[in-house]
This record gives structure tokens, sequence and C-alpha cells, in this order.
């Protein structure tokens, strides 16, 4: 796809946004979208991370509870103005998550998920232990400035105002993740994932690359904790829980993950649809389980995979099945 | 002037009591075709691991066009011109054609590395495939494109791991054709492991026998062929 036609995609994906935020009226129903677009950039992080480096994270929860501690601390302690907080932090999640790459992404496979699950573990705990920087188990409060980025606070957090902030960063996101694919970096992920000793071998060194990918994932996971923040104003250990990576990693797989709109209809389905099952919500995951065996078994490049396929009239290749 | 591309020198490659390679030395002039036979398990691929920093020498030198690369890593390697192909084809699957081959041209720091990837593209009769991707190819077009990967940015030394492996015997000698033709045309000296005795005869300036890692006997392929030794533990008493 070329960038003119993704750049076209993208502002009528923020109209189709405008139009969503315009003629829905329930404010609950609004809330529920936010938070459905917030889990989809949470899982165009994770889902980048799968498309570009082939690895599987049960630890992205990190940073997804990280990003909102560290602004509710900062802004408990004022440091800084919140606006060069969500910048510095952003960073700062970067940098970190590129070093911790520098050392995991060299470990193949199952042996990588469970690096990152465990580093993501021992932050849970920590938060939960720590209870003067972090109020334990009963969570942080984030005391958000009157006024942010110029906008009143109250005009901010009003259901519609979020909706289209979080819509628009969504779209946002996954502008920039398309157009840096498309780059050289984007060509030299797609050839490390491939064959990783043929890359050498062309001259490409492998480990930087794979933490790059690495750490744009954790900051697009970053962005998706900073929204969660503004929404709820709030953070606790459980944003950092494992399960929650593994609901968003459920999310990439049902939605798809070679494309950008796999993860973004992933998180979108699930979050629609465990408000759907009301009072069955408790059987969320066994039903979500089931739909995740039906997905993998007839369209294991996911819902958006095998629409696509569908649209084409083709049949699953063996690339489908990898 | 050093006119030696490679010059590797007493290389040996041990795994505990086992020696893949004990003391093999080989050496390549400015656009030779040097090819190596040998049963299965002589060190024939082993000597290209070696040389290209896939498997780590016990001992030995690796000097390319005079500088001592024995201690570099695979991309350094590359970077000053070594390039291989691999037994196994070796390509990127889920990759356009042409997206990988221009990307292995730009990182050998070729300007107009679009340029370059058409032109090794046409000569590997692969241009017209360049938006396929490329675990679509067949096996003989997937063959040529591990072939154009290693071509690009122009390689002082190519090294060839059987790179005939699965073709017919007509692609086989296209192949071996094309690929002297393309050789001596861009300058590039070739290091070639081959079962396929016609083709190794037919293109080799040079032809090195290998028997449990040692060098029983190099020279022209005509001594060579003749060379008693090398026909009773190779090639057999009928050849």
């Amino acid at each position: 796809m070329s960038l003119v036609r993704t750049g076209a995609l993208s502002l009528l994906a923020l109209g189709g946004g405008a139009a969503i935020m315009q003629w829905t009226t329930s404010s609950s129903l609004l809330g529920m979208l936010t938070q459905a677009v917030i889990y989809a950039i949470f899982a165009l992080g994770v889902g980048v991370l799968l498309k570009q480096n082939g690895l599987v994270s049960f630890g992205h929860a990190l940073y997804f509870g990280a990003a909102g501690y560290g602004m509710g601390i900062i802004l408990a302690l004022d440091w800084m103005p919140a606006e060069l907080a969500i910048l510095l932090i952003l960073l700062a999640i970067g940098v970190l998550a590129f070093l911790i790459g520098l050392v995991i992404v060299r470990v193949p496979g199952i042996a990588f998920g469970m690096l990152t699950l465990a580093i993501g573990q021992m932050v849970y705990l920590l938060a939960t232990r720590a209870r003067g920087l972090t109020g334990g188990a009963d969570g942080l409060s984030i005391h958000w400035p009157a006024t942010l980025f110029g906008f009143p606070q109250a005009m901010l957090l009003k259901p519609a105002t979020l909706f289209m902030i979080a819509w628009s960063v969504m779209v946002l996101v996954t502008f920039v993740l398309l157009w840096l694919l498309r780059t050289r970096f984007g060509a030299i992920t797609e050839a490390i994932r491939d064959n990783e000793e043929r890359a050498r071998f062309i001259g490409i060194t492998t480990t930087l690359p794979r933490a790059a990918v690495y750490a744009l994932s954790a900051m697009v996971t970053g962005v998706a904790c900073l929204l969660s923040a503004l929404n709820t104003g709030f953070v606790s250990p459980e944003n950092l829980h494992w399960s929650v990576s593994a609901i968003t990693l459920l999310m990439v797989v049902i939605g798809g993950f070679k494309t950008a709109l796999g993860p973004i209809v992933g998180a979108i389905i699930y979050v629609l649809f465990k408000d759907f099952l009301g009072a069955y919500a408790t059987h969320s995951m066994a039903i979500f389980g089931a739909a995740l065996i039906v997905v993998i078994v007839f369209s294991p490049d996911g819902i958006v995979g095998g629409v696509q396929r569908l649209l084409k009239g083709e049949r699953p290749t063996k690339r489908t099945l990898q | 002037m050093n006119s030696y591309v490679l010059q590797a020198q007493d290389l040996a490659v041990h795994y505990g009591g086992v020696k893949a390679l004990d003391g093999v030395g080989i050496t390549l002039e400015k656009g030779q075709i040097h090819g190596l036979i040998g049963p299965n398990g002589a060190g024939k691929s082993t000597v290209i691991d070696a040389i290209t920093g896939r498997r780590k020498l016990t001992r030995g030198t690796v000097l390319l066009d005079g500088e001592d690369v024995s201690h570099m890593g695979a991309v350094e390697r590359r970077m000053r011109g070594l390039s291989r192909s691999f037994q196994r084809t070796s390509i990127f699957g889920g990759m356009a054609v042409r997206r990988q081959v221009e990307l292995a041209s730009y990182k050998m720091g070729v300007a107009d590395s679009a340029g370059d990837a058409g032109a090794v593209l046409k000569e590997l009769d692969l241009d017209r495939l360049g938006q396929t991707i490329a675990e679509d190819l067949g096996y003989g077009e997937q063959r040529r494109l591990d072939l154009a990967l290693a071509l690009v940015g122009r390689p002082k030394l190519l090294m060839l791991d059987e790179p005939m492996a699965g073709l017919s015997v007509q692609e086989s000698q296209d192949l071996a054709r094309h690929l002297k033709a393309l050789t001596a045309r861009w300058e590039v000296s070739v290091l070639l492991v081959e079962h396929d005795m016609d083709v190794v005869f037919g293109i080799s300036d040079v032809v090195t026998v290998f028997e449990l890692g040692r060098v029983i006997a190099s020279g022209e392929p005509a001594s060579v062929r003749a060379n008693p030794r090398v026909r009773e533990a190779y090639l057999g008493s009928a050849a």
C-alpha cells in the first residue's frame, strides 16, 4: 500500500471516528469504545513485535503499567509539567525496552516468551510490594493537571473527547507503524525475522534492529497506557499482570498479526463482545478460548486475514499457516 | 602486487576429537573459479563455513585481498567482499524478490541499490518475478534468488555451496555456463563446492580434492582428473 493511500485511509479513519463520536449518544458506550481503542493500541504494540520480530511477548503488560506509574509518580511529586512528563516517559520506556531488548531478543522462541513473562512478573511484584511509591495493591491515583496541552481537564475527560483522542492516537500510531515498516528499517527487520543467518551474510547486524522493534513495540504500549491513565485516572498492579499481556496476545491472534488492522479488529471485538456477554462475562475467557481454537484452525492469519482471503477468493497457503 | 583474492592457510576445525578440517590451505587468484570436490563428510562445506566465519577456526588464518579476516564476524567479512550461498536454499521467504535483493545491495553500500538489484535479477532471469513473495517461487527460482543475494554489490569472492543441488541436468548446465560468463564479466572469484563432476570440471580453473578433512590433490582439472589417488579415493576406478 502506497504512503499516499495509507495517508488517505488514515484521514478517512479519522472521519469515521468523528462520525462514531457524533452518532453515539450513550456515554457508557463511548466509554467502552474508548477502552476498546486503548486496547487496540496496546494490541498494535504486541502485534508489531510478532509481525516484525516473530516474537511472542507474555510480558508487555510491564509497559502497559510502567507508563501509568511513571506518570502518577511524576505528577504526585510535581517534578515537571505533565506534557513534558508524557514525552519523557515514552522516551524512557523506549530506552529501557531497547536495553532489555538487547539482551532478550537474542533468545529464540518460547524462551523469549518466558523471559518477558519473568521480567513482567518481577515488576508486577515490585509494584505490589513498594507501597510507599506505588500504593501497593491499592494502586495509584493519577492527578492530572487542570489543563493539558492547553485544554481544560473537564473538556478532555468528557467521554466523547476521550474517545476522539484515543481514536486519533490509534490512527496516528497505525500510520506511523505502516510508514516505518515500509522503510529500509522495515525491510531489515523482515529479513532478520525470515532468516537471521542469511541476514548476517548480506551484511545485516541482527541484534540492534530486533531490539529497536522491541523498543518500538514497548513505546506503542506505553502510549496505550498513558491514554488508559487519562481515561481512568488510575493505575494498579493489575495493569502489570501477565494475564493482561495474554489477553492482548489473544486479541492479536484473533484479529491477525500480519496486517495493521488485525490487532485493532481483535481488540475491538474482544472488548465489545465481552460487554455483549453481559451476565455471562465471567465465562468470557472460555468463550474466547473456543474462538481462538476456531480462528487458529480455520484462519491462522486471523479474522482480517480470513476476510482478505475470502474477498480475493483464495484458499489458505503455506504462508498463511506460518 | 598480491594477485590472490583468498589465501586460506592451515585451516583447522576440530569438534572435540573429530577433525572436520585439518591443516587445509587454499588460494584463489582474481577471476578464478576454484572447485572443491570430495566424498560426503570430506570437509568441503566446512571450508566455506570456516572462511566465511560461520564455523570457528581451531587454527589457521584467512586472508582476503591480503587482509587478515580470521577474527572478523560474518557481517564484517561480507562487507569486505566475501559472499556466499548455502547448501540449503537460504532466502527471505516472506519478502518480495526485488525488496530483498535491493536490501542486500543497499547493505553492501551500493549507491544505486535499486539499479544494482535490477541488474542482478535480470542476469539471473528473475526480473519478471520482482514482486513475487520468495516462498511462492519454484525451487530453481529460489536457488537463483539465493545466488542473487550473494552476487549483489559485486563481491570479491563468491563461495557457492552446491548451487546445482536439486536442479535438473539441463538447469545445472545452463546455470554453470551462466555463472562462468557472469563471474568473468563482473570479475568475481568463485570457490565452488559441487557434487556434479561435469559442472566442476567444466567451469573450474583449479580443482581441489578433499578426503577426511585434508587436501589430497589440487591443480588444473585435467591433472586432478588423472591423479591416481583422486581416482582411487573419490572418482572410482571407472572414472
